[in-house]
């Protein structure tokens, strides 16, 4: 090794040493914990414990399972929304504009144990706001928290109301982007509104778009505070376990390392596949 | 440093009930506990400083999913970050001894003489001990009754007297909700909990596990009887869903004429509720035939000390003022109505005094005096993931995902195999 790397190296030690500690050591031993049954003192090798167990787990589909819905529910919802809600702050005949931006990212502000107890309060049985709503329109009360259906809708109601703000900030910011001209073009040529919107701003926004569905992927394959607020810790019996919630009980409350640990690399395999997808759909065609 | 102050507190301990702690150097120690039982603890400090004025405690009321959760992953990380003392509840304690042996102090080498662990009945202490180590000293049990609605049953014509099995419980629920317009019979925890199917299934001699927590007994004939009563009080509308805030909110709104819970429920009608004064009653739980039992526990809890406690002497004076006599249990009851398992306290005379709040009924030996019937029942190193399971499985059976009752405990019972590897009871 040159004298000059090596220097290199000292000064870059202290966050190695960090990173080796902290990261890779972590990484590397729970690899190797999730080969063992971590339920016996001491711990002893055992493939089956963990990862035998996890493809014949009900529990696990189940957790893999709400986790899609979200995602394939709550995702697209929510960015649709994001751009209606961008589109409407651009729009030059909007008044107090400073105030709708705020209004709409407002939400990211809140605390999240805050919010997740006001939507307990708004969503309660007998009391809540929501249900009184419902009743004053002639609908029946529904039991949120009970129902496995209705607990599922309310994590994406909250979901959405937490984050659509914020996406739709960051799309205003690709709208904003958009050159004038290129609408002017369009108008001159007697492009109707709504075909603009189709033929010029969508395709303009596709990066950002692509961006603000990635970054929602990633947040709800990782959900976890709104299940274990809101719902529960993942109920009713299981109704809004995600992954995240899964791991956790595995971990923290069977105190089962090892199968927590299988969960957890399953999880990272999961999130890279679908980033995987993710680049594949939103690649550039030559 | 540490050498000296252990001494002194040992001192203490040796002067026993003496009042003559004046060397001792000022000690503190902290208690994580949750809701009534940290109230019933800070209740039980000022008998306790009068006796022992050198012992400060400090009682931290963190809730109890918390002091469950920060004390697995303090004892996960070596013992670091505990207080001294921890409550732990009775059915979540084996997997603290089980997976963490070193995490927790031998209550033996602190002076828990056999002695002291007679004067607690055998089916609060089989959890406690690992083996031949006390781990944990038992605090309260949970007798389970019916706390009752005095006047929404009697305007509906209902004595609670009549009420011997779940079905008349479902009939005077039909009663009492069309007497009583937009109040409930009863309420269960659907969403988080599964503790009626708990209480029912103990009443009726069955539970997750064997008495010997080495097999699973969840898909028993009792169990399933039990699960099947459930879900018919459910879809009569005897029992609808709520949990643990939202039951103090209906019972403070007036919306909900019974609540099924361990003795411990008392002191959260009463403080939370402190205006509907003389409106509650408790009766026996019902049984499942007009003969059955009627007696069953739920929750309960005790106090273990950190292995890595500075002052552990000092938190076991504590404890055995606290736990280990009449006046400390009886304070607790008192107040915020914990069920004392010292045997020695039920026998207080304040036991059989009539309670105003309840309506001059004397409770506490109405409640008490099931204690002696309740079956043992095991919570083992697997309760979370039998629970887990149980949860969803109840969810699923509710919204017709099984054929019947005994389909869905099957499959929970292979759940629990393949998750524990224990076998399933014959």
């Amino acid at each position: 090794m040159q004298l000059r790397n090596r220097a290199a190296y000292g000064f870059l030690a202290p966050y190695l040493m960090i990173f080796a500690a902290f990261w890779i050591w972590p990484i590397i031993s729970s690899f190797l914990m999730s080969f063992q049954n971590t339920r016996v003192n001491p711990w002893v090798f055992s493939f089956g414990a963990n990862w035998g167990r996890l493809f014949n787990d009900p529990a696990f589909y189940n957790a893999l399972k709400n986790t899609m819905i979200i995602l394939i529910i709550q995702v697209p919802v929510m960015i649709t929304l994001a751009t209606v809600m961008a589109v409407l702050l651009n729009s030059p005949l909007l008044r107090a504009r400073g105030l709708f931006r705020f209004a709409f990212f407002a939400p990211i502000v809140v605390g999240e144990v805050a919010y997740a107890a006001v939507f307990r309060l708004m969503f309660n049985l007998d009391f809540g706001v929501i249900n009184k709503l419902l009743n004053s329109v002639g609908i029946a009360s529904i039991s949120w928290f009970a129902d496995a259906p209705a607990a599922m809708a309310l994590l994406i109601i909250a979901v959405t109301w937490r984050w659509a703000g914020y996406n739709a900030i960051l799309i205003l910011a690709g709208l904003q982007s958009i050159p004038g001209d290129v609408y002017e073009a369009a108008t001159l040529d007697r492009v109707g509104k709504a075909r603009q919107f189709i033929y010029i701003t969508l395709p303009l926004l596709k990066p950002i778009i692509l961006f603000c569905v990635i970054l929602s992927i990633i947040g709800s394959m990782q959900l976890f505070t709104e299940p274990f607020l809101i719902t529960n810790r993942g109920g009713p019996g299981g109704g809004t376990e995600t992954l995240g919630l899964f791991l956790y009980r595995q971990g923290f409350t069977s105190l089962n390392f090892g199968y927590a640990s299988a969960i957890a690399y399953t999880m990272a395999a999961l999130a890279i596949l679908i980033s995987l997808l993710n680049l594949w759909v939103g690649r550039d065609e030559k | 440093m540490s050498f000296k102050f252990l001494g002194a507190t040992a001192l203490v301990a040796a002067l026993g009930m003496g009042s003559a702690t004046a060397l001792a150097q000022p000690t503190e120690i902290t208690i994580w506990s949750w809701d009534i039982a940290a109230s019933s603890l800070k209740a039980s400090l000022e008998g306790f400083n009068k006796q022992f004025p050198d012992i400060k405690v400090n009682v931290q009321d963190l809730g109890n999913h918390q002091v469950f959760d920060k004390t697995l992953a303090a004892c996960a990380a070596g013992g670091d970050g505990l207080p001294d003392v921890v409550t732990i509840e009775n059915y979540k304690a084996e997997i603290f001894w089980n997976r963490f042996p070193d995490c927790f102090a031998n209550l033996k080498d602190l002076g828990y003489t056999s002695e002291i662990q007679a004067k607690f009945p055998d089916f609060k202490r089989t959890e406690l001990e690992a083996g031949d180590v006390p781990y944990a000293m038992p605090w309260d049990s949970g007798p389970v009754a019916v706390f009752y609605r005095r006047d929404y049953y009697e305007k509906a014509g209902v004595d609670p007297k009549s009420i011997t099995t779940w079905d008349d419980f479902i009939a005077a629920g039909k009663k009492i909700a069309a007497a009583n317009p937009s109040v409930v019979m009863a309420q269960a925890d659907f969403n988080g909990d599964s503790e009626w199917f708990r209480m029912i299934s103990n009443e009726q001699g069955c539970g997750f596990f064997s008495a010997d927590g080495q097999t699973i007994a969840i898909n028993q004939p009792a169990c399933i009887a039990t699960l099947e009563k459930i879900k018919q009080m459910k879809d009569a509308g005897t029992l609808t869903a709520a949990n643990w805030d939202e039951k103090v909110q209906a019972n403070t709104a007036g919306t909900v004429a019974s609540q099924l819970y361990g003795g411990w429920y008392e002191g959260t009608i009463r403080t939370n509720s402190p205006k509907l004064a003389g409106k509650w009653g408790v009766y026996l739980m019902p049984s499942l035939a007009p003969n059955g039992a009627h007696a069953a526990n739920v929750g309960g809890s005790s106090l273990a000390i950190s292995n890595g406690s500075q002052n552990k002497k000092a938190a076991w004076t504590y404890l055995n003022y606290v736990l280990g006599t009449d006046e400390g249990q009886i304070t607790m009851l008192k107040s915020f109505g914990l069920v004392p398992s010292l045997l020695s306290a039920e026998k207080q005379p304040f036991v059989s005094e009539p309670q105003s709040y309840w309506g001059g009924q004397a409770i506490w030996a109405d409640i008490l005096g099931t204690l002696p019937k309740v079956v043992a029942s095991r919570g083992t190193a697997f309760q979370g993931d039998a629970d887990g399971i149980y949860k969803a499985t109840q969810t699923k059976y509710f919204a017709g995902g099984y054929p019947n009752a005994k389909a869905a405990l099957d499959d929970a019972a292979n759940q629990i195999a393949s998750a524990t590897g224990l076998p399933i009871a014959q």
